[in-house]
């Protein structure tokens, strides 16, 4: 743990290179429902199904950006001073973010700029930086980027999802009861945050144990079915 | 017996080389900052022109043309060459033929994150707010940001009851809780996002008490376009 940066000690399995890149960031340990990361924004803006699409593409960008430039120059950064090196080139690429989203388009920005600087403090950007893309060539460390970056917006979306059809009534800004439906504000307080994320993770968990089980019972079948075939012989 | 030996050590690099990368790093992200700010700050200059001009155009439609006034200290107003920073403004519409359609009035108040910067339109002849845009904010998404969006709220600003007697609102503009509006001068707020709603009232009650004075002052003026 000494060498590792993480604000969350979750227990997580480790993460290893193996595999594809981006499909293991998008789902097999996605940022939020496996290695529960990332939790400020996480909680914070998923109230509504925009704003946590929103997010999330920010977030991924700057992740694809700064990774690249990170593994870049990852032989020549001594382990001392790596920690320091990261965080300038994250701000840089949040930084440039705000400003080239303010230049392109008013409305996007009045729609993400309080979020925008949220990323740089986001301890997936950092954890990802420690643990892949300053270990990792470039390409493989884009890849990991866009990976972990939808992994985030899809995780996102699902909980922004939940809590404004429950908070709102609506889903984009739709509204999907009729209007007898009370929304349950609840949902769009910080509290309905803890709540929903809740509901999601223990989906989560309780879908991997019955894959792990059913992994194990399929292993006990095949070792029974040897064992059949050893006493037959 | 045997001895435990400890791992080997990674070299420690010298002191200077970790300066010189933390160094050569932080200039290289300070010049990218410093160029993207230079680059960009002509197109977002223009941007916000942009969303300005756009905002007048939809609080007061029909509009063929404008002068913008500042608010000067003593009272008066004086007619503006361009959208310069600074100081209270106010965007007088005209219509093909001339006449003043309404006149549109920046002002901000604090919110629940940060100031909230918005724009609302002036008939003189109702004497009544006709239409209010936020231009800025930083309010809570999904709750005090739905004071830009919400259609029930800004249902509050179609026809808002701000008459001038004397120098002086015949009826403060009132923030009312969530389904009790009674009244045209009240503003029935946000349920679950008050405090929003309230800024959005100080920020058209401060503005009507400080600004509608001296449009009602100058309005001969204004409607002849000098």
């Amino acid at each position: 743990m000494s060498d590792q940066v993480s604000c969350h000690t979750t227990g997580a399995p480790e993460i290893t290179a193996e595999g594809s890149p981006f499909l293991n960031g998008l789902w097999k340990q996605n940022p939020v429902f496996v290695m529960v990361l990332g939790m400020c924004p996480t909680l914070a803006i998923t109230n509504s199904v925009r704003n946590a699409v929103s997010m999330g593409l920010a977030t991924t960008f700057v992740m694809v950006v700064s990774y690249g430039l990170i593994s870049m120059i990852r032989k020549l950064i001594p382990k001392q001073v790596r920690i320091a090196t990261y965080i300038a080139i994250l701000a840089m690429a949040v930084t440039v973010v705000d400003f080239l989203v303010k230049a392109v388009s008013i409305p996007i920005y009045l729609a993400l700029g309080a979020y925008i600087p949220l990323i740089v403090s986001n301890c997936l950007t950092l954890e990802r930086a420690e643990a892949y893309a300053g270990k990792q060539p470039v390409v493989k460390s884009m890849l990991d980027g866009l990976g972990m970056g939808f992994g985030f917006t899809l995780a996102l979306t699902m909980l922004g999802a939940v809590r404004e059809v429950l908070g709102a009534g609506t889903f984009l800004g739709v509204h999907v009861f009729s209007k007898n439906f009370e929304p349950w504000v609840l949902f769009l307080l910080p509290p309905g945050g803890f709540i929903s994320l809740a509901m999601w993770l223990l989906f989560f968990a309780a879908w991997r144990e019955r894959s792990a089980k059913r992994a194990t019972e399929r292993v006990e079948a095949q070792t029974g079915m040897a064992g059949a075939v050893e006493a037959r012989a | 017996m045997s001895t435990l030996i400890p791992p080997p050590a990674a070299p420690q690099p010298p002191g200077w080389r970790m300066v010189r990368l933390l160094g050569t790093v932080s200039l290289i992200c300070g010049i990218l900052i410093v160029g993207t700010n230079l680059a960009t700050s002509a197109r977002i200059r223009h941007n916000q022109e942009i969303i300005m001009r756009d905002s007048v155009a939809e609080l007061l439609p029909g509009i063929q043309k404008q002068i913008i006034y500042g608010v000067q200290a003593s009272g008066d107003l004086k007619i503006l060459p361009g959208l310069e920073e600074g100081g209270q403004r106010l965007f007088a519409g005209y219509d093909g033929s001339g006449r003043l359609i309404g006149i549109v009035i920046e002002s901000n108040a604090r919110g629940y994150a940060d100031l909230i910067s918005a724009m609302y339109s002036y008939s003189p002849e109702k004497q009544a707010i006709t239409g209010f845009k936020v231009v800025d904010m930083r309010e809570t998404p999904g709750l005090g940001d739905r004071v830009r969006s919400d259609p029930d709220f800004l249902k509050n600003f179609d026809d808002l009851d701000v008459r001038i007697v004397d120098g002086k609102p015949v009826n403060p503009v009132k923030v009312v809780k969530h389904g009790s509006k009674k009244n045209v001068w009240e503003i029935d707020a946000i349920s679950g996002a008050t405090i929003s709603s309230r800024a959005v009232g100080k920020l058209i009650g401060t503005s009507v008490q400080d600004v509608l004075p001296v449009v009602r002052k100058n309005l001969e003026r204004i409607e002849r376009g000098e």
